[in-house]
């Protein structure tokens, strides 16, 4: 490939920041936590101990998620910006990338590998995902609120409305989440340990992935 | 050192920033804003019955229940008057010990 | 044998239906007696021995999980269609203004008329509870003035009194948070019953003898209330005043003073079955009917610091001989919690100045201060009003359910069910 010209094949970059794996670690010991017993909320299958419990896993799930989206808000702000500015950058690449689903289905189901356009850091796939997610999860966040904290106070249709947002929203992130970001997470074997690991990963190893992040939006440390 | 390239940083102008936070600000309000005046109204409905009941008071011609003629002419006929004996039978009660131990 | 029940007493009225419940907690921010009991996220259950049957958690459950169990309204339509009942509508002042909103109208829309011709079309005969009401004032109010001029005033006295402060006695809730938790104040409640407990024997013995001219057993007395707490009082076994009368004049039957109770909720349901409905049906105004006379005094009772108004417009003549200037008695009104007044009387015929110190509360949780103040004997007020549903009777466990609220009548704060 043209880029490895540049580079050397020992070449490793950062790729996620402290700050953000820390965040990535808190969703997921916020947010599965929380989904998961949401479901069981739902579908109310335990005794009352059971649910009791679920309720409680919920709640510090919910906490965890809820104090860590803040915390990343106010001490990150460069990397939300980064993330929203990426998510809504769409171009013909972007289209294009969409209709062959990133080659995925094609390299899964039948082992064959296709041209795929050229993505940043993000594919369009992700960008997808991350429009749903930040908005789901300030719905999710906000009506679990008002169900914790001011259930009585609020009208009864009101209570009502935000009961079955928050149930709704919530299963569709989970749906997300557990169908699509996990699996595709761990197919992707190095980008999982990259993220979960040290944030590093070897530039060769995602030439494929993220070329024009490569060429354009990193530097060699001085 | 692990690795030798890094993200270049991530620039954001002053305005974009202001927009930004105007943005999040003027969103945030108008939720409070909305939830506050929801959860003031949550006793409209009360406040409406009892409305309701005040203006069937006013409305009436007599306002007081000593002036109830037709309630007179029940004591007259009947009971003879509050606190009669046979008014304690039938209008005066005594209550009970439900304490549970 | 439930304990807090007496014999043939109706009681798990309330219950919470544990498939629809998702234990979220918000009824027992409703609840005044801590009767109801699951953690957190699990299935909660009413204790019935703790339960005042007051139906606040029910009208309160943003999933309407919670249901009033006691349906009489067939046996009622029955009664209605059989031929030879009298049957009597009791309609409690609350109905009026809320059981439009079963029919679409807006909350507050006096509907008396078209109540009366709907009530009349069913095949009921009415009897106004405002009239009771308005007899609830004179006994209550006539007892109140006694205990003045006898603990304030040192005059002797023929009956015997309970002592001050004198506790209202209307809300049967209330009555029953009272003997269940408090029974050794229950000499401080007033002796008098409750505008249920008096209509009952003047419909089955005035309305009998003086205005339907019908046989007491043949009368079937059907309340209607906004009040789920009703049922239960209706049940007491010692409301037999009217059968108690007639037996010691020659008859035998055995009946309670109200036969049955519907809400406000049943009443709409029945109406609906026999296809009548309130926007449409012709108003009737009953003005020939005397047990449907009634005074604004008697009509204000639904509202929370009603029966307080009521009680001063009359205590006000009684001991001063004259009327209150402005009628509209506003210190006692409106959705505070706890409102006091201190009434200034200057007694008739020269007599000394007494200030009258009153409380009107309502939510029952807001009563345990004043209560405390009475068990050590520091209570600074001579007559208390308490209505267990927050903003009174139009606000009972009975009454639609309207889902632009809550009862939440408190200050605005985070209440979190877990900590």
């Amino acid at each position: 490939m043209n880029i490895l010209k540049t580079f050397d094949i020992q070449d490793v970059v950062l790729k996620h920041t402290l700050p953000v794996r820390l965040f990535h670690w808190c969703l997921v010991l916020g947010f599965l936590p929380a989904g998961i017993t949401g479901i069981v909320l739902f579908l109310r299958p335990f005794s009352s101990e059971g649910m009791h419990l679920a309720m409680q896993i919920h709640i510090l799930g919910a906490g965890l998620l809820t104090l860590a989206c803040i915390c990343f808000f106010i001490f990150q702000p460069g990397r939300v910006v980064s993330f929203w500015r990426e998510i809504f950058s769409w171009t013909k690449n972007d289209i294009d990338w969409m209709k062959v689903s990133g080659g995925y289905p094609q390299k899964i189901l039948f082992g064959k590998e296709i041209p795929v356009p050229p993505m940043r850091k993000i594919n369009s796939g992700q960008k997808l995902m991350g429009i749903f997610v930040f908005f789901a999860g300030i719905v999710v966040i906000l009506t679990g609120c008002i169900l914790y904290v001011a259930l009585p106070l609020v009208p009864k249709e009101i209570a009502w409305y935000t009961d079955k947002i928050h149930l709704i929203v919530g299963m569709c992130l989970l749906v997300a989440v557990c169908g699509g970001h996990i699996p595709l997470g761990i197919y992707n074997w190095k980008e999982f340990i990259c993220m979960f690991g040290d944030g590093t990963i070897k530039i060769k190893d995602i030439v494929k992935h993220n070329p024009l992040w490569i060429e354009q939006d990193i530097e060699k440390i001085k | 050192m692990k690795y030798n390239y890094v993200e270049k940083a991530v620039q954001i102008t002053r305005r974009e920033f202001i927009g930004l936070a105007g943005v999040a600000a003027a969103a945030l309000w108008t939720g409070a804003y909305a939830v506050t005046d929801l959860v003031e109204d949550r006793n409209k409905y009360i406040k409406m019955r009892m409305a309701g009941l005040y203006k069937d008071d006013e409305k009436q011609a007599v306002r007081q229940s000593h002036n109830n003629k037709s309630l007179m002419q029940m004591y007259g006929k009947l009971a003879g008057k509050p606190m009669s004996p046979l008014a304690e039978e039938l209008f005066h009660t005594q209550y009970v010990n439900r304490m549970i131990s | 044998m439930q304990k807090s029940y007496q014999n043939h007493e109706l009681h798990n009225i309330i219950q919470i239906d544990p498939k629809v419940c998702k234990g979220c907690d918000s009824c027992k921010s409703f609840c005044p007696a801590d009767a109801i009991e699951g953690s957190y996220g699990a299935t909660h259950s009413i204790n019935d021995e703790r339960c005042l049957q007051c139906g606040q958690c029910l009208v309160n459950c943003p999933f309407g999980s919670i249901q009033d169990t006691v349906d009489v309204v067939d046996d009622v339509i029955e009664k209605l269609q059989d031929g030879k009942s009298t049957v009597v509508a009791m309609v409690a002042p609350a109905v009026r203004v809320a059981l439009g909103e079963a029919f679409g109208m807006e909350p507050g829309t006096l509907v008396t008329q078209k109540m009366y011709g709907a009530l009349k079309k069913a095949g009921f005969k009415i009897m106004d509870v405002n009239f009771a009401a308005d007899n609830t004032i004179m006994e209550e109010g006539t007892e109140l003035v006694e205990k003045i001029q006898t603990y304030i005033l040192n005059q002797p006295n023929e009956h015997n009194l309970g002592p001050l402060p004198q506790f209202t006695s209307c809300c049967p809730a209330w009555v029953r948070y009272v003997e269940l938790y408090h029974p050794n104040l229950r000499e401080h409640l007033s002796s008098a019953k409750s505008p249920q407990g008096m209509a009952g024997p003047v419909v089955k013995i005035y309305g009998a003898q003086e205005i339907w001219n019908v046989a007491p057993e043949d009368i079937y007395c059907v309340g209607i209330y906004p009040c789920t707490a009703k049922k239960f009082e209706a049940s007491r076994p010692e409301f037999t005043a009217a059968a108690d009368y007639w037996k010691k004049r020659g008859h035998s039957a055995n009946y309670q003073d109200t036969d049955v109770v519907l809400t406000t909720r049943d009443l709409a349901r029945l109406l609906k079955k026999l296809s009548i409905d309130i926007q449409t049906v012709e108003p009737a105004d009953e003005n020939d009917n005397p047990l449907a006379e009634y005074t604004g005094a008697g009509t204000i009772f639904g509202a929370t610091g009603g029966v307080m108004e009521a009680a001063l417009r009359t205590a006000y003549f009684v001991t001063t001989g004259q009327e209150l200037s402005t009628l509209d008695y506003e210190p006692v009104r409106g959705l505070q919690q706890v409102k006091t007044a201190n009434v200034p009387l200057r007694l008739k015929n020269n007599g000394p100045e007494i200030v009258l110190k009153v409380a009107v509360v309502h939510g029952t949780k807001n009563v345990e201060p004043l209560l405390k103040e009475v068990e050590q004997g520091i209570s600074p007020y001579h007559f208390i009003e308490v209505m267990n549903c927050p903003g009174g009777c139009v606000n009972g466990g009975g009454q639609p359910i309207n889902p632009m609220g809550t009862s939440w009548v408190g200050k605005f704060k985070a209440i979190f069910p877990w900590s």
